[in-house]
Parts: structure tokens; C-alpha cells; sequence
């Protein structure tokens, strides 16, 4: 029995949502966190989306260098941003194709921030309904 | 690898997250609940209060970073210089795989 605790984007709720459906996952349980990652420290990864928010900033009321560290914090993880957790209570032999579906799913071209998977071992689990315990409690 | 739960004062929140990231480890996840501890909540005037708000924050971390992480956060999160009720907890939980989407590979 292994507990999953996955960190998504929150638009890709509905992905991972299907992603887990298909490998086969009954429940999971999913709530909104803030988080951060690792610092980012390649220039190159966060370039394009600084340009395009730089472009979006009013310069006429703001000041530039307060708009620019901003969105350099913003890009770089220095920030907490919002996601999405799922736990999901999975039997062992179905962690590797559970985590492969939400792998495919959240996996963007962006670089950064497409979330990280924890693998956590359970020593129990009981169903309230029927007092089973064990395997016979996720599903 | 280890999975570090910390319960916190939300007031201490950002406290502890610039320490951590100043000792090098940035990557957290923080979320608000709310809980009681072993001395039953708070009672003012006859009026408990059980569910009082606190801030959890998740860290992976490697093995050999537990000593220097939970140092960090027991010395962070202390209100006073003894410490007193309610500044939080931290649990340890084992963790066996990590993985990172964006890089498509296992570990941290």
C-alpha cells in the first residue's frame, strides 16, 4: 500500500482528474495548497514569459524597476503560487502506471513548475463502512 | 529520502520560509488547517476553541538534511526564548520515490 502525493498545476485539475480515472484510481482526495520549487536560476527558462509580462505592465503608472522585480520574483519561485494536491491511497503494483498517467498529464513545455510526485508508504488503511483494513480498504 | 510535515504559527509562515531558503532549501508546499494540540485548545471565558488556525508546510527532503531542516523550523518557529504552547509540531514520515514532472525523472 503506498500513499501518492502528487503537486499539479491548478488548470490541470481536469487532467490529472482523467489521468487517474483511466489508470484505474477510484478515489483520491485533492486540495488547494501554496508551494515553491526549486529556485530557478536559468535565465533562459524564464526570458519569454518575463518579455511578454513586461509588455503587459502600464508603464505609465507603476514603476518600472518595482514592476520588474515583481515579475522576476513571481518567475523565479521566490514567490509561494497556488496548486493543486492530490493524495491517492494505491495499491503497490499500481504506483508505477499511476505515476506514469500523471506524469504524461502535467507534463508541459514550459520547463519549470509542472509539479513533483511523492511515493509514501502506508501501513494501514480502514474503510469506516465496513471495518476492512488493508488492500481490501483502498478498493 | 524524508517527507518533513511541520506545523506552524501561520504568523511565523514567512519567517520560516526565508530561513529555509536562505539555508538552501527553497522547495515547500504550505497549506492552512486547523487543529487542536494535547492541551485541549483554548479556552477564554468558558468558550473553547479546538480548532485553531496553524500553517503546514511539506518538505522532500534528503536524508542527511533532516538534522539541519527541523533545526531550522524548532528554532524559527519558537515564540519566546523558552518556546510556549501552540508554536507547532514537526513530523518526519519516510518517503521511497520522488519524482519531478517537468524533468520527467525520479529524485528531487
Amino acid at each position: 500500500m503506498k500513499e501518492i502525493l502528487a503537486i499539479v498545476r491548478m488548470k490541470k485539475t481536469g487532467a490529472t482528474k482523467k489521468a487517474l480515472i483511466s489508470a484505474g484510481v477510484a478515489g483520491f482526495t485533492a486540495i488547494r495548497v501554496l508551494g515553491r520549487g526549486r529556485k530557478v536560476e536559468d535565465n533562459e527558462v524564464i526570458m519569454p514569459c518575463k518579455t511578454r509580462l513586461m509588455e503587459m505592465a502600464v508603464d505609465d503608472v507603476l514603476d518600472l524597476h518595482d514592476t520588474e522585480e515583481e515579475i522576476t520574483t513571481f518567475l523565479d519561485g521566490t514567490r509561494l503560487f497556488p496548486r493543486r494536491l492530490f493524495t491517492i491511497l494505491v495499491h503497490d503494483e499500481d504506483v508505477p502506471r499511476v505515476i506514469e498517467g500523471i506524469m504524461i498529464a502535467n507534463k508541459t513545455d514550459r520547463g519549470v513548475g509542472d509539479g513533483v510526485i511523492f511515493v509514501l508508504p502506508v501501513l494501514d488503511a480502514i474503510r469506516i463502512r465496513t471495518g476492512e483494513t488493508g488492500e481490501a480498504a483502498i478498493w | 529520502m524524508l517527507l518533513i510535515r511541520a506545523i506552524i504559527r501561520p504568523e511565523k509562515k514567512d519567517e520560516v520560509l526565508s530561513a529555509l531558503s536562505e539555508a538552501g532549501y527553497h522547495a515547500a508546499t504550505i497549506m492552512d488547517v486547523v487543529g487542536r494540540g494535547k492541551q485541549k485548545g483554548i479556552t477564554i471565558g468558558g468558550v473553547v476553541y479546538d480548532e485553531i488556525p496553524k500553517t503546514l508546510i511539506l518538505m522532500a527532503i534528503p536524508d542527511e538534511a533532516k538534522e539541519a531542516v527541523v533545526g531550522i523550523i524548532m528554532k524559527t518557529a519558537k515564540t519566546g526564548t523558552s518556546g510556549s504552547y501552540g508554536d507547532g509540531k514537526i513530523f518526519v514520515l519516510p518517503m521511497e520515490e520522488a519524482y519531478t514532472v517537468s524533468k520527467g525523472v525520479a529524485g528531487l
